[in-house]
This record gives structure tokens, C-alpha cells and sequence, in this order.
């Protein structure tokens, strides 16, 4: 059996030797990644918008802004670090995972704390762990779209 | 309640899952996808509740 010839050898270097990836994009320069991720923490959506993927922007805003405001309107708890000085840590450790679970949502949880939403708790409402959930759902979902948007910027994914 | 707050949870957490999955590019590929992750999550969701009934805690 031929393998090759005189035709064949000539046309081998004119292919590349390694196949292209068509997912990879040149990476942003460093200070559009760090704003895109900032962005991305402050307002869920807002890396995408500024990397210029509009579409998924929107729907991580709707969503995660959503899931927020939900569980907000089922009373649930914008928690805060407890300082319990029995313990280890001399904080209460639950307090302080839901706390950063929910701190994920950037802005929504600082506006929160600051316009006094935290505060209108009432853990006696039957939605109560609902509202809880939603929350810590939109932030922890948050912190894989600021991911997602430090890799586009990176350029290891469109 | 409880079905249409987890049916809820488990859409919204399917469609971001779905969005920024990066193995799939099309459209198509991406609502199969999270069509899956929402099922396995309702599925799960009541098998556990199905198991986890009998136990008195």
C-alpha cells in the first residue's frame, strides 16, 4: 500500500500541525477582567454586559436579582456574621456561611443591610426557609456567573 | 408549595447551570441540558422525600 508521495509530502507542511479551537478568544487586558469581575459581584449579569454577551446578561440579572427579590418578599433573613465568643472561631460558624452564601448577590445584599431589609425577618412565616433558600441560591449561583465572566474575559470560553 | 418552590429552585438553578455550561454551544444542546439538570432535580428531589418520609426526625 502507497502511503505517500511526491504530491502528498509537498502538501504536508501547508496543514497546521495542531487542529484550531474555535472556542478560544484572545483574553481581555487584566483591567477589564478585574472590572468585568467586580461588575459581575456588584450586579449579577453586569460582567456579561460589559464583555458584551447581552443575552445571558439579562437572564443572570432577571434570574439571580430574581431569586433575590423572592426570597426577600418571603420574609426570609439577610444574615450577618454572629459573634458567639463560646465558640472556636468566636463567631457563629452557620451565621457566617450564610452570610457569605448570600453576600454573592453584591449590591442586593449591601442595599439590603443598608436600606434595612435584613431586618423585616419573621421566622415564624410558614415561607420563611423558602425565602432563606432563594437567597442563598442567588448567591451562590451568583459566584459561578462571576466565574463564568472571568473566564470569558480570560479568554478560555465565549 | 413545597412542589412549585423546588420546581422553581430547580428551573432557575437549571437555566444558569444551562447558560454557562461550556461544553455546549448550540441553542439545542443547551435546553436538553438543562432540561436534564431540571429533571435530575425533581427527580432527586422526590425520591429523597420518598425515602426520607418513614424516618421519625
Amino acid at each position: 500500500m502507497q502511503i505517500s508521495d511526491e504530491v502528498s509530502r509537498g502538501l504536508g507542511p501547508s496543514y497546521p500541525t495542531r487542529p484550531t479551537a474555535p472556542d478560544v478568544q484572545k483574553p481581555y487586558p487584566t483591567a477589564i477582567r478585574v472590572i468585568a469581575v467586580v461588575a459581575a459581584w456588584l450586579v449579577p449579569g453586569a460582567g456579561h454586559f460589559l464583555l458584551g454577551r447581552f443575552g445571558r446578561g439579562v437572564l443572570f440579572l432577571v434570574l439571580i436579582g430574581g431569586s433575590f427579590v423572592l426570597g426577600l418578599s418571603l420574609h426570609g433573613r439577610l444574615y450577618a456574621p454572629v459573634a458567639d465568643p463560646l465558640t472556636l472561631f468566636h463567631y457563629d460558624l452557620i451565621s457566617v456561611l450564610w452570610s457569605f452564601a448570600q453576600l454573592g448577590t453584591g449590591l442586593c445584599y449591601i442595599l439590603g443591610h443598608a436600606l434595612g431589609f435584613g431586618a423585616a425577618y419573621r421566622p415564624g412565616a410558614p415561607t420563611y426557609e423558602y425565602g432563606n433558600t432563594f437567597m442563598f441560591l442567588a448567591g451562590l449561583l451568583n459566584y459561578l456567573v462571576i466565574h463564568d465572566a472571568f473566564d470569558i474575559a480570560a479568554g478560555r470560553k465565549r | 408549595m413545597h412542589l412549585l418552590m423546588m420546581s422553581l429552585y430547580a428551573a432557575i438553578t437549571a437555566i444558569v447551570l444551562a447558560a454557562i455550561e461550556p461544553r455546549t454551544r448550540e441553542m439545542k444542546s443547551k435546553v436538553f441540558h438543562g432540561l436534564k439538570i431540571f429533571g435530575a432535580f425533581l427527580g432527586i428531589g422526590l425520591v429523597l422525600s420518598w425515602i426520607l418520609f418513614p424516618i421519625p426526625w
